[in-house]
């Protein structure tokens, strides 16, 4: 049973971030939806759905883009606007928008000349590190090479919170894996906490120790990997004619497939799981999975993301 | 604002570039915003005032040949018939030109502004910096602003010399026709700094470049022909009439040189004011019987005469400038909230 008593005032360790109620309403519709989780700082959170289910907009949220249609969001406790907020929080846009006509030098100066905790060694190291000359103008680069000089820019920024928005998606194997290996040291090092976006499920179960599931504009999962795994069972047996054994019903099912003569069911056990099946504790991406093809699946906020959906006065 | 400068430590490469830029600064040191905003349009800014340099050197060479024309005849005591040998058409070619500047600058520099960032992303980039959006945003349009003062008024000011020798004259470029009125004074330098503002807001509002270019053109246009419905009536109207009839000699009002003339009329007896049309007809007996009916006894004259050319000016100006002044509060306010 999870329990959702871990008051967020109380815990030992701060929130990077505290979303209650948060929605965002464009002209054809809500891109995000009544969404209420914290993020607590020194995790490497993925952040999983479909396109269009509202990741970029939470990002941008988070980053002072955009403003929430509805509900509140504070970065470290304090509004995305503030100052101290900006200061703390890097994002790097999926689209990693770079100035054409400025050199990588230039690019990195912006940098310097922007942020006052500027780290030009550490910028400089990874760019250096994708032999991506300083005097090249960024519009003659490989998208490869934007990509890098993009996140040096958001890396020499010293962030305490670094958000990315599909930040492997033009890269290739080796650099993904290079720069994946760069970022998780640093925010080992430093204790940033990161959020990103990805398609690639594979990759976030190597590195992220928190996830945030959203899908149809909500937040469906929101917890702790290992956390969010054992709080679920997936059952595989045999059913007849289609039927699945009344037992499952004792239990929330998340999702339930047939092919075959066997049944595979990820539930959500309420009590043992004894039954007429085999039962396993299921990987991130057979978890991920089955949520994202199961939009009406009850959500599951796991207790160190859970908030009160409505703010109360501080 | 910032002061961090790299040193050996962080490689050769970065403190080699840093040298070389601080060197391009031609001793001017730029930081922080200031220096992004710079280096971004830096292009804009020096065809700017490349472009001015070569504009006064020109008006000043000119001025100077006209000055030992003049000079000829006697000025500033002008002997007669200088008007018949002058030549008036780079005063006027000028004037027209000169005419082009809000308009160029509003769509050239205006109006890619705010767009060009906003439709290639880099103002997610900039906004993702540790400095507010708000100061982004008044760089932007004070360093452009400042550019554009300073061009304008030099242009404006060489064109302004060039042309007061010979202003009074009737016979060269009229000060109440647009060529004249808006290439001189503090005229150019308040329909640019308009049409750049509403360039930037349009730029902001539309998200694309080339669009915004082209909407901010018709902008132009449009402010163009509102701003010559509009220019005369800055003006006082000044009346004077004569009771000596309407026929024959020296009937007619004395107005000072080169003034405007904004009406005229016939008056009558009872001190009503008649169009001086309304008593043409065929025979010259049949026009005296209709002015002794009507009881025309002179002449009712309105104009505007030269010495309000400036006074005009600067009320006009200062118009345009309130307009341009709530533009740009429109534009710290929008962007602040919603430019990403």
């Amino acid at each position: 049973m999870m329990s959702y008593e871990t008051g967020h005032g109380g815990s030992a360790d701060a929130s990077a971030i505290e979303a209650r109620g948060v929605g965002r309403k464009y002209r054809r519709g809500w891109a995000l939806q009544d969404c209420s989780f914290r993020l607590p700082a020194g995790r490497i959170c993925g952040l999983v759905g479909p396109n269009g289910a509202g990741k970029t907009t939470l990002m941008a949220i988070a980053a002072n883009l955009l403003e929430p249609t509805t509900g509140t969001l504070r970065v470290f406790g304090a509004a995305p606007e503030s100052a101290e907020a900006t200061r703390r929080t890097a994002f790097l846009a999926q689209e990693k928008p770079l100035f054409r006509r400025f050199t990588v030098a230039e690019t990195l100066r912006m940098g310097r000349e922007l942020n006052p905790g500027w780290d030009q060694r550490a910028a400089e190291n990874i760019v250096r590190a994708g032999n991506v000359p300083f005097d090249a103008k960024i519009g003659t680069l490989s998208g490869g090479q934007r990509t890098r000089v993009a996140f040096a820019v958001a890396f020499g920024k010293r962030p305490d919170l670094l958000l990315l928005d599909e930040p492997m998606s033009d890269l290739d194997p080796l650099v993904r894996h290079e720069l994946m290996g760069t970022l998780l040291a640093e925010a080992a090092e430093r204790g940033t906490t990161v959020l990103m976006s990805s398609h690639m499920l594979t990759e976030l179960e190597n590195t992220c120790d928190y996830l945030l599931v959203i899908a149809g504009g909500g937040l469906r999962l929101a917890g702790e990997v290992d956390e969010l795994r054992t709080a679920h069972t997936l059952l595989t047996g045999a059913h007849s004619d289609g039927r699945t054994p009344p037992e499952l019903a004792y239990h929330t099912v998340v999702e339930t497939r047939i092919s075959g003569r066997q049944f595979t069911s990820l539930v959500r056990p309420d009590g043992p799981v004894t039954g007429p099946w085999q039962a396993g504790t299921p990987n991130l991406e057979e978890l991920l999975l089955a949520y994202l093809r199961s939009p009406e699946a009850p959500p599951l906020i796991g207790p160190s993301s859970y908030v009160a959906p409505q703010a109360v006065a501080a | 604002m910032s002061t961090m400068t790299s040193t050996g430590s962080t490689g050769s490469t970065s403190s080699d570039s840093a040298r070389t830029e601080a060197g391009r600064g031609r001793g001017l040191r730029l930081g922080g915003m200031t220096w992004l905003v710079w280096r971004q349009h830096r292009a804009a800014y020096w065809t700017l005032l490349a472009a001015t340099a070569v504009a006064v050197a020109l008006m000043v060479y000119q001025r100077q040949q006209m000055m030992t024309f003049l000079d000829g005849y006697g000025y500033p005591h002008l002997k007669d018939g200088w008007e018949e040998k002058f030549d008036h058409a780079p005063l006027n070619s000028t004037a027209q030109l000169l005419q082009l500047l809000p308009v160029l600058i509003g769509v050239f520099l205006g109006a890619p502004l705010l767009a060009g960032d906003l439709e290639s992303g880099t103002a997610k980039l900039v906004s993702a910096q540790s400095v507010s959006r708000v100061r982004w945003i008044t760089t932007k349009l004070g360093l452009s602003a400042l550019v554009v003062v300073v061009c304008t008024t030099a242009v404006s000011a060489a064109f302004t010399w060039w042309w007061s020798p010979v202003r009074p004259s009737s016979y060269s470029l009229s000060w109440y026709d647009d060529a004249g009125f808006d290439s001189s004074g503090p005229m150019p330098v308040a329909l640019t700094l308009l049409t750049v503002v509403a360039g930037v807001a349009i730029g902001m509002l539309l998200r694309r470049t080339l669009l915004s270019m082209v909407v901010t053109l018709g902008f132009a246009v449009a402010l163009r022909l509102v701003w010559s419905h509009f220019r005369l009536s800055l003006g006082d109207v000044v009346t004077v009439s004569t009771h000596n009839g309407v026929k024959g000699e020296n009937v007619y009002p004395n107005l000072p040189d080169s003034a405007n003339l904004v009406d005229q009329s016939y008056l009558t007896a009872s001190g009503d004011t008649i169009g001086w049309d309304s008593c043409n007809a065929a025979t010259e007996k049949a026009m005296n019987a209709c002015l002794e009916k009507a009881q025309v006894v002179g002449w009712s004259v309105d104009y505007i005469p030269m010495s309000q050319m400036s006074g005009m000016q600067w009320l006009g100006a200062s118009i345009l400038l309130a307009l341009t002044a709530g533009i740009v509060a429109f534009v710290i306010l929008w962007g602040r909230k919603r430019l990403v």
